[in-house]
């Protein structure tokens, strides 16, 4: 057995487009996570290199706001989000340091290609603008064009690659 | 009337408590569903576990018709809710990549952080990750800019793009999530572990799939494109109730009901 057995998909999916639209419904907006990063970058660079922040041309977008570059409506669902995956980890007993990989793989091996996956997933979620949530959820659920196609892009780079890293998972 | 804040019903202070609130609700159901785990995550790929396309449609579909449904009754403007703009080529590219960012690091931007507070250390390195990656592209973007901004279409919704009206849309929405659901759950027999699929009862899913396509249907039916150009022709009665709505805010509600106000810098996500 690879993973214990999980709420069922179906009732989690409902309990989810629920939260969207209560986003929808009281912020005009929908969910979103990853220019959290961006913004943390933002602010990492407005720290050390002020100049550069402002001059910068994509990081200044985020700078140049009359609040500071963390004081956003989805950093600070990034950090709820964190809070109730917690919550939800504790009272089922989840809770457990370790590095998820497959029997045929090493600890470092895994956390190389996690280090890998994530530069490429920040950089693509910038150039999309937005990832899984904040464009395929969100978008898709407004019927918005782009992020329909986005959606299906997401899975045919994942089905056209997950061959070269199936010793990672299997 | 929604949306609220955008009515003034609140302020920004406000708006982030709310953020809080709405993300601790994001962050358990996704780790209710296991997606704190990179190998749940990805066994999508390898055909044995769909639970992330089961997640997502579902979500897509039911928050869908939520907005359409709400649309029709009067209580959202969806005029005033957000639309990622499309810039095709773009979003082309940074699926196809943000795709094979997935299945490496095993995570998704969201889910990697659900996964990083229960404990796996590979998630945190995923998030240090997304950092790096954001800081190249933001150092490479003068290079960048053009392909950045390629493909501009505007912010269209399907009906734009197919020239179908938006509940016809939706029933081919839910007709395509069904579809999909009867074909998956046939693969994950083939190639799934029976130990870890979920259980649920064949009549509770012929139900769920019967009341999503009805939905669908009474939509395509009532074509709610139709109804809200209707309301806003007998519009006069529209922003009485809305000052109505707002008079019991202090007089900041005024100002932030004018176009000035909306939020554009990064609502995307």
């Amino acid at each position: 057995m690879m993973y214990p057995r999980y709420a069922n998909p179906y009732v989690i999916g409902v309990l989810l487009g629920l939260v969207l639209l209560f986003a929808f419904y009281t912020m005009g907006r929908g969910l979103g996570s990853s220019s959290t990063f961006a913004r943390v970058v933002a602010a990492g660079v407005a720290l050390t290199a002020p100049d550069h922040a402002k001059k910068a041309p994509y990081l200044s977008k985020y700078v140049s706001q009359k609040r500071p570059p963390l004081m956003s409506w989805l950093v600070f669902l990034t950090l709820g989000a964190g809070l109730g995956g917690l919550f939800s980890a504790f009272i089922s007993n989840r809770i457990k340091g370790e590095v998820v990989r497959g029997p045929s793989i090493g600890v470092s091996a895994r956390l190389w290609l996690a280090l890998a996956g994530g530069i490429l997933s920040g950089f693509a979620a910038r150039l999309a603008r937005g990832c899984t949530s904040g464009q395929a959820l969100t978008g898709a659920a407004e019927l918005a064009f782009g992020s329909w196609i986005f959606m299906f892009s997401i899975f045919a780079g994942a089905y056209a690659t997950a061959y070269f890293f199936r010793k990672e998972w299997l | 009337m929604g949306p609220l804040y955008k009515l003034g019903w609140f302020d920004f202070a406000y708006s982030l408590q709310m953020a809080a609130l709405t993300g601790f609700l994001f962050g358990f159901v996704l780790e209710r569903a296991g997606f704190g785990n990179a190998r749940k995550l990805t066994a999508i790929f390898y055909l044995r576990d769909f639970a992330v396309l089961k997640v997502m449609f579902t979500a897509i579909v039911v928050c869908m018709l939520g907005l359409l449904y709400f649309s029709v009754f009067g209580w959202l403007d969806l005029s005033r809710v957000y639309l990622l703009p499309t810039h095709i080529w773009p979003q082309i590219a940074g699926g196809l990549i943000l795709g094979i960012g997935f299945v490496m690091g095993g995570y998704c931007p969201t889910t990697s952080v659900v996964a990083t507070v229960s404990g796996k250390l590979d998630g945190l390195i995923f998030i240090g990750g997304m950092i790096l990656g954001s800081f190249i592209f933001a150092e490479l973007f003068p290079l960048l800019e053009g392909f950045y901004e390629a493909g501009a279409m505007g912010a269209v919704r399907l009906s734009n793009v197919l020239k179908i009206n938006a509940g016809i849309i939706a029933l081919l929405v839910c007709l395509m999530a069904v579809g999909a659901y009867g074909f998956v759950e046939k693969v994950e027999q083939k190639f799934g572990d029976r130990d870890t699929l979920p259980i649920g009862s064949k009549r509770m899913k012929r139900t769920g799939a019967a009341l999503l396509v009805l939905f669908g249907l009474i939509l395509a039916i009532i074509n709610p494109d139709r109804i809200v150009a209707e309301r806003a022709k007998t519009a006069p009665i529209l922003p009485e109730r809305r000052s109505e709505a707002v008079k019991p805010v202090p007089p900041k509600a005024e100002k932030s009901a004018t176009p000035g106000f909306v939020i554009v810098e990064d609502e995307g996500c």
